[in-house]
């Protein structure tokens, strides 16, 4: 796995620069408009864009033949892209608290439970999408999967708002915030995990022409 | 002789094309060139052999497994029509990248390559032209100890310059008596250079698989007008076609020809005539039907 994912560093990091930069403006958007913390919410999903980048560009050059001629088994190719997925958000997320700390300084609204919070909102709505948008990625052509990679970030607030108001009919979350979206960011965890194994059992079958 | 790679019955159907029970092989320290028109079926056939793709039926065996594992796979150089790598990467990174995909990746034989090929080290793909991309390629298939190099479609749309390199570079290889190739391809002239076996693949169905010594020195192509034409023993015919002034017919023993229709003018058929006869022409069982 070590290789292909160096491949994909290597393209995620021919794009770096437009994500942080992207990062550092939207931070300072925010800190005017609403709390700086809520970077946290958008940086980990506007991180993993060079995921679709790859596998775009994996189609376009032929890697994805000359990979699988390659031993590296199918498995590992999707592993691959969803530990990549995961690395990116992670670094989307670390990357955003270097704003959010610089803020910090300046303000008082940012605490360790707000940067908490929109933390496991950013991390739970990433995951999301990626559990709608990745085996998509593999089941249509680029562009479609274009157009599934942008709606599944609406899909995943939508299904964020929907468990928040289904908790919300056992729990109230107003008084109990941090649990209810624990309780989301496992539910994210589930579907990220289901859908690591049905992309897994979609490229097992697939013709790769 | 062992064979490098075995196909037998691999049969494919999709909706509008259908890879019909498919068979040859390749024998260690050949070249076997697999030719055909466009559509005939010769990237569904490599996809099948590499795995790309699942047969219905039939079977494959490389470097002597039925099974495409891991430590076969290591031992199969492949190279598709195009980039073959991201268009961001350069031929240094495709290094650090290779040697964590294949043990026996051997950095010393791919930069040896690329110095032989004049290819620079720290330039992006995407800035080389399509001869340095399939010389890239071809270096890589090349540095990891391959036993079989499997080449779809490699030299398609390079100038002759660049596709007499990569030939040369593909006879030295076979060389090595356990090294063989598999190459696709519909410029059948690079085929009739270096391959030593042609398998030739028509609307999903292989029509021969011959030494390609046996249809260039053997095979010959009797022009005739309309009364020789019938007069010919139908037995001697495998193809024929009517041209504006004469007929053509391909026949698969030139020099018996010779001897038993001498006032025949009998040509040595190319491989791409052969092609076109069998393609464009009359079959004799069409006739017989």
């Amino acid at each position: 796995m070590k290789g292909v994912l160096l491949k994909d560093l290597y393209i995620a990091k021919s794009n770096i620069l437009v994500t942080v930069v992207s990062l550092i403006v939207l931070g300072f958007g925010l800190s005017f408009l609403l709390e700086t913390s809520a970077l946290l919410v958008l940086a980990p999903v506007a991180s993993t864009t060079a995921v679709f980048i790859s596998i775009t560009s994996d189609a376009g050059s032929k890697w994805n033949k000359n990979v699988i001629a390659m031993p590296v088994s199918r498995r590992t190719i999707i592993a691959e892209k969803y530990s990549f997925y995961l690395l990116l958000a992670l670094a989307g997320l670390l990357t955003a608290l270097i704003p959010c700390g610089l803020f910090s300084l300046f303000e008082t609204d940012i605490t360790l439970q707000s940067l908490w919070l929109y933390g496991t909102i950013g991390i739970s709505a990433t995951l999301f999408a990626g559990g709608i948008s990745l085996p998509c990625a593999y089941l249509f052509d680029p562009e479609k999967s274009q157009i599934v990679f942008m709606m599944s970030f609406m899909a995943s607030t939508g299904m964020i708002v929907a468990l928040v108001l289904l908790i919300n009919l056992f729990l109230p979350v107003k008084h109990h915030m941090l649990l209810a979206f624990h309780i989301v960011l496992a539910a994210a965890v589930l579907c990220f995990t289901a859908s690591y194994q049905a992309a897994v059992r979609i490229y097992q079958k697939q013709d790769i022409i | 002789m062992k064979n490098a790679l075995t196909v037998s019955g691999l049969t494919k159907t999709y909706p509008d094309f259908m890879l019909d029970h498919v068979s040859f092989a390749v024998p260690s320290g050949s070249i076997v060139g697999l030719i055909g028109e466009n559509g005939a079926g010769k990237s569904t056939t490599v996809n099948a052999v590499l795995g790309l793709i699942r047969k219905e039926s039939g079977q494959v065996s490389i470097l002597g497994k039925d099974e495409l594992d891991d430590e076969t796979k290591e031992q199969i150089g492949a190279v598709f029509d195009g980039s073959n790598y991201p268009e961001i990467l350069s031929p240094r990174k495709i290094d650090r990248i290779m040697k964590h995909i294949y043990r026996s990746w051997d950095a010393d034989t791919y930069f040896r390559l690329l110095e032989q090929f004049s290819l620079p080290l720290d330039k992006q793909i995407k800035r080389f032209s399509k001869g340095m991309k399939m010389k890239l390629a071809i270096s890589a298939a090349l540095s990891h100890h391959s036993r079989l190099l499997i080449l779809d479609e490699a030299t398609s749309g390079l100038d002759p310059v660049i596709r007499d390199d990569l030939l040369d570079m593909l006879l030295a290889f076979v060389e090595d008596e356990d090294h063989s190739i598999l190459l696709s391809s519909h410029i059948t002239s690079d085929l009739e250079k270096i391959a030593d076996y042609i398998v030739f693949i028509h609307e999903g169905k292989v029509l021969f698989s011959k030494p390609k010594d046996e249809l260039t020195e053997q095979y010959g192509i009797i022009k005739c007008g309309a009364a020789q034409f019938d007069a010919l023993d139908q037995s001697d015919i495998i193809a024929y076609r009517k041209m504006d002034y004469e007929w053509q017919v391909l026949t698969a023993d030139r020099h018996e020809m010779h001897r038993k229709y001498p006032n025949a003018l009998i040509v040595p058929a190319t491989i791409d005539e052969i092609m076109l006869l069998y393609v464009k022409g009359k079959m004799k069982t069409e006739e017989t039907k």
